[in-house]
């Protein structure tokens, strides 16, 4: 491990500081066409009327795309792990969040694909659109997915995303206090310099060889090859670096509408998207409404947590039910709490569909759990070390879905922080490690749960 | 299409005139840091074009107590007005970033539409507490109007210049609010005159920068802070509510009339 | 028009109100300025025009006929990096990349017109440039070290070195 704490050059390093790193956008192939979209003014309607022959007869524009060109215009990116299929490639007869692609026109110039959108007849019949997830599951709210308006799937068949563990009402018989939150993180746009781009050649072998900026090379190329219904050694995918992706460039449909352009047009297609389509049309982080209801102890141990998480997944399903599963496995944090009962939905909006994002899943919930420890502490009047140390991970201590600590990190990681912010503990707590539970440590209400994970 | 647009390059203020004629479909562009982006958006499609980074309007002339600033001028220079009127250059200095003030013009700022997101226009502030007097050409010819009267009449019209005379005292303050890095939320410029009169005028407005004149009139510092509440309507946009520009609207003039006394 | 771009004379057919962003990548092949925003929000397009930092996505071109163009392909190469190009690569100062070449340009003007290690100077002088990876801070301690003059092995791989201080400059 002669890499530990040394100093190495960046590979890419000399490249970057002399200008040669090169980004898609950077790819020069000759008679490369310019891409603009159609896109949805609005954020809930259906449409009739859509007109492209104007478009297709500008001079300078060689390919017009819309729905009816798309071999599956449904394909469930995460279909391989049991979430279906519910986005069309491009829009066809409604639209669900604004700025949603309805045609792709591929031109000369910038500026002809530009007037060629324009020259697009198209008739919105404006609905009402559905912005609050809240509102989602009232009886009158508008109806805004083929599924309802909230994901049935998980496990198959179920609404919701559960996870149950010991006995929450006895959790709250026995408390002394219960500590109740609501968290509401707001979307977060990933905002990379380098804004979404792909550029796709079409060889004369027949094959297409995509560049990408994507940050999973293999996830997108399956991606294009399901939508185009070719298989996949007809796909050459060059990925490169990414210019700032942050979990914002895994969602893939530049490369997809590219590629259908390159097959109509025989021509090298780029799309390279603008600041304000970045801000406005591509995936955010999602917004997520938590309530967190903590069934607590006076001396600060949490006997019980019982939640309910909205996750926003915007107008599609997307990566949302996996990212709301990770967030259950994590939602008592770094903290072990014995009587679990978790219900989390994806639910969704007439907004852009959300997606990844550094912790996707995680980050939320790690904010309540935190923001929520504190909230305890200052209810109890006690310390918000003392607190989070007595209920932190030990080894043999279980997770929310009952996988068993063996090195946990909650009470080193704790004990660090105080030491670097120069907060002197108590000796007791000073001593604490992340052994086995025993004596203080281990309460009536944590004894079943260590004496037998599967059963508790 | 810009590919269609006549662009016209005048090399002298003459020439700008004559080029700009009655203003008919012509498309002034300064530094190009508010035009330019609209061009590549697509959003403005002019017949016409004019670039003026050649046209020798870039002047900054003092003759006496007068201080004639061209509309050619970049942005950043106005810090050379730093001892003739403070308010000026501190307001010059805090718009955007190093290289907008270098590229943007005294002219483009004044002249630009409010932004349809976030405030523009930053500079009116001044000129107009400094009551300054706007050198146009268009239709009718030339005139020189007071820059409120210009700024509500300046479709067709190019910009010459501003004149102003030397204030006595000058204050500017803006909002501290980081996280909208380049963008000024809301500002009040207070200038003192030779002839004893104090102005203020404001800019993060609903629409374009305006004078304080019943803050003007108060009695005193607290009472035009209110005033200057029912002077002015603010702008209400991502960057900051109408609510939280109310609240700050009163400490800046505070903050303005009170470093205009001391400096008296 | 002409544009002598990095000591060389070019020249350019594209229209007048092309930006100069779009002739160096697209009709000139210089393609280390980046239309990160196209609105000059970004910093990412900026170039030096006749030694000033101007952001090329704003600059109409057909005002700049005969100014001489600098780009970070113009400030040294691979063999021969420049300061400035030296103190980044040592310093950390790009993960993605993407805004570096901005970066560069501003911060070569700031030293060329007598910019110091002071933090806030600095931070004031490339204000216009944003980040998304770094944190900028890596960013500041290079272009402190570049004004201050540090000189860098770049082949170094010495144990823990590569701490950088989180606070101000020594």
């Amino acid at each position: 491990m002669k890499a530990v704490g040394a100093r190495l050059p960046r590979y890419d390093g000399i490249e970057h500081v002399t200008g040669r790193t090169q980004y898609v956008d950077d790819v020069r192939v000759p008679g490369t066409l310019w891409t603009k979209a159609l896109r949805s003014p609005v954020s809930s309607a259906t449409f009739g009327g859509l007109d492209t022959s104007k478009a297709e007869a500008m001079r300078g524009v060689r390919a017009v795309v819309t729905a009816a060109d798309v071999p599956l215009l449904e394909y469930g990116h995460l279909s391989a792990l049991g979430i279906p299929a519910d986005e069309p490639l491009l829009a066809k007869d409604e639209v669900r969040y604004k700025g949603q692609p309805i045609a792709v026109v591929a031109a000369e110039d910038e500026e002809t694909a530009m007037a060629a959108v324009e020259a697009i007849g198209i008739d919105y019949e404006e609905r009402e659109p559905l912005l609050d997830i809240r509102r989602a599951f009232d009886e009158d709210a508008p109806k805004i997915h083929q599924w309802g308006n909230w994901y049935p799937h998980f496990e198959g068949e179920m609404d919701c995303r559960q996870i149950r563990k010991g006995s929450i009402e006895d959790a709250f018989d026995q408390a002394d206090v219960i500590v109740q939150g609501v968290y509401r993180p707001a979307a977060i746009e990933h905002a990379p310099l380098e804004t979404q781009v792909a550029l796709v050649v079409p060889e004369a072998n027949g094959r297409l060889t995509i560049y990408s900026c994507t940050q999973a090379l293999y996830f997108s190329m399956g991606v294009v090859a399901a939508h185009l219904q070719l298989p996949l050694n007809k796909l050459k995918v060059v990925g490169g670096t990414v210019g700032g992706g942050f979990g914002g460039k895994v969602d893939t449909a530049t490369e997809t509408m590219c590629a259908l352009l390159a097959q109509k047009s025989g021509r090298p297609v780029k799309w390279r998207w603008t600041r304000e389509e970045e801000f406005l049309c591509s995936s955010t982080r999602a917004p997520w409404h938590m309530e967190v209801a903590d069934a607590v102890t006076n001396d600060g141990w949490i006997l019980g947590r019982k939640m309910l998480t909205l996750h926003d997944s915007g107008a599609y399903a997307r990566f949302s039910p996996y990212g709301l599963t990770k967030h259950s496995f994590h939602h008592t944090g770094a903290y072990t709490i014995p009587n679990l009962h978790f219900d989390g939905y994806v639910a969704f909006t007439n907004r852009v569909p959300t997606t990844a994002m550094r912790g996707f899943g995680v980050t939320s919930v790690s904010f309540a759990t935190e923001t929520h420890m504190s909230r305890i502490a200052d209810v109890l009047g006690l310390d918000p070390y003392e607190v989070r140390l007595k209920n932190a991970n030990r080894i043999g201590d279980t997770s929310p879905n009952r996988i068993v600590y063996t090195d946990p990190s909650t009470v080193a990681v704790m004990k660090a922080l105080a030491g670097g912010m120069d907060v002197e503990l108590a000796p007791a707590y000073a001593a604490m490690g992340a052994a086995k539970r025993e004596g203080d440590l281990l309460p009536e209400h944590l004894v079943s749960q260590l004496a037998d994970p599967e059963a508790h | 299409m810009t590919q269609a647009t006549e662009v016209l390059l005048p090399a002298s203020p003459d020439e700008a005139v004559a080029q700009f004629g009655d203003g008919a479909g012509v498309t002034v562009i300064g530094g190009g840091t508010i035009v330019v982006p609209q061009l590549t958006q697509g959003r403005l499609k002019p017949a016409k074009a004019m670039l003026l980074s050649n046209a020798g309007l870039d002047t900054l002339a003092t003759n006496g107590d007068s201080i004639t600033v061209g509309a050619g001028l970049p942005v950043h220079r106005l810090a050379e007005l730093a001892d003739d009127a403070r308010a000026v250059a501190q307001c010059a200095l805090n718009v955007a970033d190093y290289e907008v003030r270098r590229q943007g013009t005294v002219g483009g700022n004044i002249c630009c539409d409010p932004g349809p997101d976030a405030p523009r226009g930053d500079l009116q502030g001044p000129f107009l507490a400094l009551d300054a007097v706007a050198r146009s050409v268009g239709a009718n010819g030339e005139t020189s109007t007071p820059l409120d009267e210009f700024l509500a009449h300046r479709e067709g019209r190019l910009l010459l210049d501003l004149r102003f005379e030397r204030p006595v005292a000058s204050a500017f303050a803006a909002l501290r609010y980081p996280h909208t890095h380049s963008y000024t939320v809301l500002a009040v410029t207070g200038v003192r005159s030779a002839s004893g009169e104090t102005r203020l005028a404001a800019t993060g407005l609903a629409g374009l920068g305006a004078r304080l004149r019943g803050a003007e009139a108060a009695a005193d510092a607290d009472a035009a802070g209110r005033a200057a509440l029912e002077d002015v309507e603010l702008a209400d946009d991502a960057l900051a509510s109408a609510w939280y520009r109310e609240r700050a609207l009163p400490v800046l003039v505070r903050r303005v009339l009170s470093e205009l006394e001391e400096a008296a | 028009m002409n544009l002598t771009v990095n000591g060389v004379s070019r020249e350019v057919g594209s229209a007048p109100l092309t930006t100069l962003l779009d002739v160096l990548r697209e009709e000139l092949g210089v393609t280390s300025a980046k239309a990160g925003c196209e609105q000059g929000g970004c910093g990412s397009c900026t170039v030096l025009v006749d030694g000033e930092p101007q952001r090329a996505c704003l600059t109409a071109v057909g005002a700049f006929d005969g100014a001489e163009v600098t780009t970070v392909e113009g400030i040294g190469t691979a063999d021969a990096l420049s300061p400035i190009q030296q103190a980044f690569t040592h310093h950390y100062a790009a993960q993605c990349g993407f805004c570096t070449g901005g970066m560069l340009m501003a911060a070569v003007a700031y030293i060329e017109r007598g910019g110091t290690d002071d933090r806030e100077a600095i931070q004031e002088a490339l204000a216009g440039h944003v980040c998304r990876c770094t944190g900028y801070v890596k960013i500041i301690d290079a272009v402190a070290a570049a004004a201050r003059g540090d000189s860098f092995d770049l082949s170094t791989t010495a144990s823990s070195a590569g701490m950088t201080n989180l606070g101000g400059v020594s």
